[in-house]
């Protein structure tokens, strides 16, 4: 077990690296002039310290542009791997620092989405899945189907237009009201709650469907296993049947699954928080990449990327754990 | 080897036997209504009728196929055919504003005046005006300007020959130089006593220049080359650059210069004064020719739209200095002033036009407005401006108009008239801005859907049903082109990788792991934000949107494809084919491809929604496809503001709709016909 996971780290950064050297390269050969159009604007910038030429000197060195794409890469790596990552041109301050004032934002949304939709999704998919063909299990079916379907900002833009617009229950976007400053410590806890409703149903529509499905085709396909026809024929109660030894072999592929997605509840919701104005990691990277912010975007592609690779290591190490009967080597 | 159908053998049974059978009732094997066999086609076409989600998926999208594809050719407009309209609206329809700026008119013969004096018109008649004075002068790059006050408002520029005649009031006058080589002091004008001890002295104590004091004057030297120092005093009154003039002219100077008059008269010359700095530069003007009238007077005619031959306005300028009478035209004119204008009348003594100080005009430039109503205007403005109001009204006859914007004309061909209110705001430069209700030909946008645009117009004024049409045709080509890419890359990639192992196996896996892992939707936004730095076409945009997704999406195909082969190389026909010899290209091509082409139908459907997802949204973010190409992201995108979102609904909301409905149907379908293909396989 520790040796494969050793293994599997081992391979995630070799992955990894490949990966960042990809990025590394789209963002080298950005087309000529985009670095000076970035140097000149900052140049012109009020207060800019610096003239045109010393930032894009500055600019063309700190990404190593100056010394062809293999060597500017290593010397990019190094410096990432120190934690030096720069600072980031469209919100000039430290990259690392605008991480952390974004990202406990986004892991809220997404821990709060990500129990909503267990709480509704797997209830649902099991329902839908032991009265198969019946009128909830094509109701599920097709509800899972719509959720699945339909584009963020259009679910987005429904729910503003009826919550917001019409009902005039919620704002249309932001994190905060107009008398956030005047309330009370608990009183602004419950103003930004109030402000993460919307976005947060927006997660739970859009990220329901999959789920639901993925319950209902994996409890039929247990329900249809022999030892629960056995169990049915030795006359085992049905609320046995399912709860003890349906669940409990459902329970293995979705624990899979479920812990694979933990990493990405740090990775933002990049067209929601957007949508909604929510500054966390989503909303500041699509910013930055909007303003061709390269340190920022270079840190972001490379956290996902690294949230990525860890999801499906958690997820291969959980399948191990959950069933006995797997053996990793 | 011949086919053999059991259908057909049955049907040929049936033919052979008809007539013979027995109507008993009993059943046989080989009866035909117990007996039927389909084709495996057949058989999954069958299993896929019998899916409603399927059915009701592959109608919407040939719904939406026909819509997209076929629905332009019927529908009259195109996506990007703006349309206009008439509307009665509240416009800026004119201004009247008190001229303050001079304009000017050049004297035929007279002598060019510099560009530079032009621009110094406005600010030295402002100087004249503020200090009472009748002339003035400007200094020009060549020659000098002599600026005179013909009447009120109208000014006249000469061109001067000048000539420098002295300086008056404090300066540095040259006292001698001091040489170090010789040890000699040469003196400018009259030698002054003590001075060489006292320059030697200075020159010991500070050899880089300094000041000295001889005799309660304050001396300056100052190094110059070949180790010499020139000496200067400073030197109060009048110095002359060539022969003196006198103190009577001295008199006169002081005069002028103390009541701030920049010129004078002296002996029948003229003089100039120019102060710079400290000091009056005084300079002798020759003969002056005059050669441009300034005026700040705007001609307004009483007949409406006129026009006045320049020649015939400097005339009536350079009259208002005389009696007011002048030829012009060919014709005689006469003059008078009342209050701020002048009123000029023919030979017969009818008003013809005035000179004003108020310019009235239409915004659009022509001169389309009457005298009637030109007077009205400057009147209230007038009183306007001396009440200190800020708005007013004046009701006035102007032209009627249709719905159409056309004037109304009556059975003489005369325009009709009818009574209406134009106000006067004034604006922050002190104009007044007029406006009444026209009808004028605007832009129809964001009208409600009518009989004509059944589903309004948008923000640019493009019919939204025809760009919804045009929209669904680059949304779903780019839907179609996109997975065709994936699929091509994924089948070869997936194909050389499951059929050869080892190696090729290990490092193409490893690429799909890293595509897997490059974050799709991210990369996609900074190509969007890159071309838009870039100012992309529109069209080449598309293209770059598409081959990117493609290239992102190919690695879930190439594992498909890759574990299918792994199960499919090891079975018999496929030792068969190696047995025989065939070549490995065809092998991987024509063996094992066919087999695996349901999970493929299968991944491209349900990519296909997938795509038209990723490109609507990238669309919606104004990073896909751009205007004026429509797409359903786009339109969505134009009225994708607080504001648009809540007031045109009716633009949103369909094509919202119709992107659920187009991916819904593209995944009822995939999930149709994996049921379909595999009915007991593993969701």
């Amino acid at each position: 077990m520790l040796k494969y996971t050793v293994k599997r780290l081992a391979y995630s950064v070799l992955i990894l690296f490949f990966v960042m050297f990809i990025i590394y390269v789209l963002m080298y050969n950005m087309p000529s002039g985009f670095v000076e159009t970035k140097a000149r604007e900052l140049a012109s910038r009020p207060g800019a310290k610096k003239s045109y030429a010393e930032w894009l000197a500055d600019l063309n060195a700190q990404y190593g542009m100056d010394k062809g794409i293999v060597r500017g890469y290593f010397s990019w790596l190094s410096n990432a791997v120190r934690g030096n990552w720069g600072d980031s041109w469209a919100w000039t301050i430290p990259v690392t620092e605008v991480f952390h004032t974004t990202v406990w934002y986004s892991f809220a949304l997404g821990l709060a989405s990500f129990i909503l939709e267990i709480i509704i999704a797997i209830p649902l998919g099991i329902t839908a899945a032991r009265h198969q063909y019946s009128f909830t299990d094509y109701f599920t079916t097709v509800v899972a189907m719509i959720c699945i379907s339909m584009p963020t900002f259009f679910v987005a833009t429904v729910l503003k237009y009826v919550f917001s617009v019409k009902l005039g229950w919620f704002d249309l976007s932001g994190m905060q009201g107009r008398d956030y400053l005047t309330l009370s410590q608990f009183g602004r806890i419950l103003d930004v709650a109030k402000h993460f409703v919307l976005p947060l149903i927006t997660l739970v529509i859009i990220s329901i469907g999959g789920l639901m499905r993925y319950t209902r085709t994996n409890m039929l396909e247990v329900l249809s296993a022999d030892y629960i026809r056995t169990a049915r024929a030795k006359g085992v109660p049905e609320k046995v049947v399912i709860n003890r030894h349906a669940f409990r072999n459902t329970f293995i592929p979705l624990v899979t699954m479920l812990g694979g997605t933990l990493p990405g509840l740090f990775s933002g919701a990049l067209i929601t928080e957007t949508l909604f104005s929510i500054r966390g990691i989503g909303h500041a990277s699509y910013t930055s990449m909007t303003q061709a912010d390269i340190p920022f975007i270079m840190f972001y592609l490379a956290f996902i990327s690294i949230l990525t690779l860890l999801g499906n290591l958690i997820s291969d190490l959980l399948y191990a754990a959950a069933d006995p009967r797997v053996r990793l080597s | 080897m011949k086919s053999y159908n059991l259908n057909e053998a049955l049907k040929a049974r049936e033919a052979a036997f008809a007539g013979q059978r027995k109507d008993d009732g009993t059943v046989h094997l080989d009866d035909l209504s117990r007996v039927k066999v389909l084709s495996p086609g057949r058989q999954v076409f069958k299993r896929f009728i019998r899916n409603r989600l399927a059915v009701f998926g592959s109608v919407t999208l040939i719904l939406m196929f026909v819509f997209s594809f076929l629905g332009p050719l019927f529908y009259p407009y195109g996506q990007k055919d703006i349309f206009y309209k008439y509307e009665p609206r509240n416009v800026d329809y004119g201004m009247v504003k008190e001229n303050t700026a001079y304009t000017g008119y050049d004297l035929p013969g007279g002598g060019t005046v510099e560009r530079a004096v032009n621009n110094k018109m406005n600010s030295t008649i402002k100087t004249m005006l503020s200090g009472g004075s009748d002339s003035g002068f400007i200094d020009g790059e060549s020659q000098g300007y002599r600026v005179d006050k013909l009447a009120d408002d109208i000014y006249q520029v000469s061109v001067s020959q000048t000539e420098a005649v002295c300086t008056y009031g404090s300066a540095e006058k040259d006292v001698g130089t001091y040489s170090m080589v010789g040890k000699k002091l040469t003196y400018a004008d009259a030698p002054v006593e003590g001075l060489k001890d006292a320059i030697k002295d200075a020159i010991a104590k500070d050899a880089k220049g300094g000041t000295f004091e001889l005799g309660g004057i304050t001396y300056t030297y100052t190094r110059g080359k070949a180790k010499s120092y020139a000496i200067t005093m400073p030197f109060e009154g009048v110095s002359y650059s060539g022969e003196a003039l006198g103190e009577g002219f001295e008199a006169a100077l002081k005069a002028a210069v103390d009541a701030g008059e920049g010129s004078f008269e002296y002996e029948g010359e003229s003089y100039v004064a120019a102060k710079n700095g400290g000091t009056w530069e005084v300079s002798r003007l020759s003969a002056s020719e005059p050669a441009k009238l300034f005026t700040r007077l705007t001609v307004s005619t009483y007949e409406v739209g006129r026009k006045v031959s320049n020649d015939m306005i400097l005339a009536a300028l350079q009259a208002t200095a005389g009696n007011g009478a002048f030829e012009a035209e060919g014709r005689k004119w006469t003059m008078a002033r009342e209050g701020d204008l002048w009123t000029i009348r023919d030979d017969a003594g009818q008003e013809f036009m005035e000179l004003t100080p108020f310019s009235v005009r239409r915004y659009d430039g022509a001169d389309t407005m009457e005298y009637g109503l030109k007077k009205a205007l400057t009147e209230k403005a007038e009183e306007l401006a001396a009440s200190g109001e800020k708005t007013g009204t004046v009701t006035y006859d102007l032209p009627m108009q249709t719905d159409t914007g056309e004037y109304v004309h009556d059975d003489d061909g005369n325009v009709s008239t009818q009574s209406t209110e134009l106000t006067l705001i004034q604006g922050q430069t002190g104009e007044f801005v007029v406006k009444c209700d026209q009808v004028i030909y605007v832009i129809d946008m964001f009208s409600s859907p009518s009989a004509e645009h059944p589903l309004g117009t948008d923000g640019d004024g493009f019919d939204v049903l025809s760009r919804i049409m045009y929209g669904g045709r680059i949304s779903l080509m780019v839907g179609f082109v996109v997975v065709f890419l994936e699929t091509f890359l994924g089948v070869i990639m997936g194909g050389l990788s499951g059929y050869y192992g080892g190696w090729v196996d290990m490092l193409i896996m490893r690429l799909v792991d890293i595509f897997y892992c490059l974050p799709s939707m991210p990369i996609m936004i900074i190509l969007g934000a890159l071309m838009d730095a870039m100012r992309m076409d529109t069209y080449v945009r598309l293209l770059i949107m598409m081959a990117a997704l493609g290239i992102m999406g190919w690695a879930s195909v190439a594992r498909l494809v890759r574990g299918q082969i792994l199960t499919l190389r090891e079975q018999e026909f496929m030792v068969a084919t190696e047995a025989t010899g065939i070549r490995v290209k065809d092998r991987i091509f024509h063996h094992l491809v066919p087999n695996i082409m349901p999970q493929l139908i299968v991944q491209a459907t349900m990519g296909m929604g997938g795509v038209i997802l990723t490109e609507s949204t990238l669309s919606f973010l104004g990073l896909g496809v751009k205007h004026p190409l429509a797409t359903w992201g786009t339109i969505i995108n134009s009225v994708s503001s607080a504001s648009a979102m809540q007031h045109y609904a009716f633009i949103w909301i369909p094509v919202g709709l119709l992107i659920c409905a187009t991916v819904i149907a593209f995944n009822f379908v995939g999930d149709g016909l994996r049921d379909a293909y595999d009915p007991k396989a593993k969701r």
